[in-house]
């Protein structure tokens, strides 16, 4: 029973989250703000993939061999945590990383442009354009 | 209390209630034993790819192909960055100053033991938990510390330069995109490694091309993240008046 509320919770929990960044990206002013939402949401994506390789065992190790012979492959076997998932979180950070700081250039950028990082007004200003509530 | 805040506690209590009523009600299996393919990857990790550490072997052996373009979007991203950001580096001469001497000091030291950490955990990416991305990324972690610190006109006047970076960088793909092709002389496919590489040389385990590729992509990493980390630490001042608008 306690074991199926945490896995549901957890689910839910990163359902809010994922929520709430999306709120945070349409509705933001700031560009700043809009990135920072951005980088959660990424994050919540990463958690997501983690939690999918995710079961319950005790004591869980980390999927590495101790010597080069492959000894205490039953024990792995039955303790190890998901390492697929590990393996594209892994990646999946670095790439977010350099992507964020693609982002982050183009906000410097139009800040440089417009004076502002309010999203509104960088338009009005780089476009002419009036933007409307 | 603000409506937003308002909102978002109603939200979370709402989160809590929805997950205790579907526990109640559903009651779901929860997985108690690893997955078919999560354990195909422990079992043949050592046998396939002589490396004891099952993530290292998934990025670069059974899904090596996969990385090779990951690190190749990598290095686009921060080029384009760079593009975005061009940039002479006489605006960066004007900073030159930097902190105090007991700040300068410390950050020696300091950033001297975090690349030795970085170091091991770039070399020894193949036999425990770590590789090029984390050690790569620590090794950013250091040099984003001496950034501020030194100031990026002293850098640059003692000869790095974000181009030298860059070049850096793209020498380690092309070492990275060499390594990975050389199979395919011998008729094999491309990113072999166990029918290829050895998995050890003069009684060391190297596993064969995995710890090539940790070393090359954490240089590379390591010197993609440096650039970029100089070029975002150019003043404010530097541009008033200049050639942007």
């Amino acid at each position: 029973m306690l074991e199926a509320l945490t896995y549901i919770l957890i689910i839910a929990i990163l359902g809010l989250n994922a929520l709430v960044s999306i709120y945070g990206i349409i509705y933001g002013r700031s560009l700043v703000k809009k990135l920072i939402s951005l980088t959660i949401l990424s994050d919540t994506v990463l958690v997501a993939v983690i939690f999918a390789g995710f079961y319950y065992a005790y004591p869980i190790v980390p999927p590495v061999y101790q010597d080069l012979a492959g000894t205490g492959r039953e024990f792995l076997v039955k303790h190890a945590s998901d390492p697929l998932p590990q393996a594209l979180v892994l990646t999946g950070i670095v790439i977010g990383l350099a992507v964020n700081a693609l982002i982050a250039f183009g906000i410097i950028q139009a800040y440089r442009l417009a004076k502002t990082t309010d999203a509104r007004k960088v338009v009005e200003t780089l476009s002419g354009v009036e933007v409307t509530e | 209390m603000s409506r937003r805040i308002l909102v978002l506690m109603l939200l979370f209590s709402a989160t809590l209630i929805v997950s205790f009523t579907a526990t109640i009600i559903l009651n779901p299996a929860t997985p108690s034993e690893l997955k078919e393919l999560a354990k195909y990857y422990v079992l043949n990790t050592i046998n396939e790819t002589a490396s004891p550490e099952a993530v290292t072997a998934i990025v670069w052996d059974y899904r090596g192909l996969d990385t090779i373009y990951e690190t190749l979007v990598l290095y686009l991203a921060i080029v384009g960055g760079l593009a975005i950001f061009k940039m002479s580096e006489e605006a960066l001469l004007k900073t030159r100053i930097g902190l105090t001497l007991l700040t300068k000091t410390s950050t020696k030291i300091i950033a001297l033991l975090i690349t030795s950490i970085a170091a091991a955990i770039a070399f020894h990416g193949h036999l425990s938990p770590g590789g090029g991305f984390p050690g790569g990324s620590a090794v950013a972690v250091a040099s984003m510390i001496i950034i501020p610190v030194f100031a990026a006109g002293t850098l640059i006047e003692k000869g790095i330069s974000s181009t030298k970076l860059v070049a850096i960088r793209g020498a380690a793909l092309t070492a990275l995109g060499l390594v990975a092709l050389l199979p395919v002389v011998r008729g094999l496919e491309i990113v072999t490694n166990q029918k290829f590489y050895p998995a050890s040389i003069l009684g060391l385990p190297i596993s064969g091309s995995l710890s090539l590729y940790n070393l090359l992509e954490s240089l590379a990493v390591a010197s993609g993240f440096t650039a970029v980390a100089l070029y975002l630490s150019i003043p404010e001042e530097a541009y008033k008046g200049g050639s942007s608008a």
